[in-house]
């Protein structure tokens, strides 16, 4: 599966346009790590525990958005964004999207 | 574990094709069906997502990231956070059972006590069952291993 940011992929030609697929995780750290993260927070510098989450949201968002376009007889997905907004406090959420399309 | 000496089975072979989303949507759903029932290549397919997952964050470690790990080894930082921890977990539990002993033995209502109890106990039991749901589903979960 070819996943790009741009418009359509450079070499390749798009036989058809599938539509639209998306992926969306909201994921937390636990308890512990919120803790940590809080003293992290009182002396500054960067939050592992954090940046952890977030990426760990950002994979998964983007293989359930994977997983859609192969289900859909899709090889490339075009035009990729991620989306990140606070549902709940210590929550992640993220969300994948782009279009589905076939080249060749 | 695939051993590396023996050639890969069919069904290994569909669980990588699963897993790197390259089964055609009829083997797709036939493969999941497949999955239902057998937790053995359930967790192939968990491996596999983790190897495609480590593969995906090829970069290398940062100065920092070798600080951190050595911080981690430090007996000092290891020892400080393991009493940390204890101490945190200690006072918050002989905290609660030192309310709950106060407010048994004092003149409160029944229905005070009783009303209390259960907000705790409740809360206990809750907290014991997102933890199993965790235990039981953590080793479905390929991400937990990403750092960045």
């Amino acid at each position: 599966m070819i996943v790009v940011t741009t418009d359509a992929v450079p070499g390749k030609q798009t036989l058809q346009t599938i539509g639209i697929v998306r992926g969306n995780t909201v994921r937390a750290a636990h308890a512990g790590h919120d803790m940590a993260a809080w003293f992290k927070n009182v002396v500054g510098g960067e939050i592992e525990e954090y940046t952890k989450l977030l990426a760990e949201s950002r994979e998964q968002a983007l293989d359930r958005m994977i997983a859609e376009a192969a289900a859909r007889g899709a090889n490339a997905v075009v035009g990729v964004r991620f989306v990140t907004s606070e549902i709940a406090s210590g929550c992640a959420e993220l969300l994948a999207y782009g279009t589905a399309v076939r080249v060749g | 574990m695939t051993p590396s000496h023996r050639e890969p089975t069919h069904e290994e072979l569909l669980a990588m094709a699963y897993a790197d989303g390259e089964l055609a949507p009829a083997e797709r759903r036939e493969f999941e069906r497949l999955l239902e029932s057998r937790a053995d290549l359930r967790q192939e397919v968990v491996r596999l997502q983790r190897l495609a997952l480590l593969a995906r964050q090829a970069a290398g470690p940062e100065p920092i990231d070798l600080e951190w790990r050595r911080l981690a080894l430090d007996p000092v930082q290891r020892a400080g956070l393991g009493l940390g921890w204890s101490l945190l977990l200690c006072g918050a539990l002989a905290g609660l059972g030192s309310a709950g002993y106060v407010l048994w033995t004092s003149d409160a209502p029944l229905l005070l006590k009783l009303s209390a109890s259960s907000v705790v106990g409740g809360f206990a039991l809750l907290l014991a069952l997102a933890l199993r749901a965790r235990a039981r589903t953590r080793t479905f979960d390929p991400y937990t291993e990403i750092q960045r």
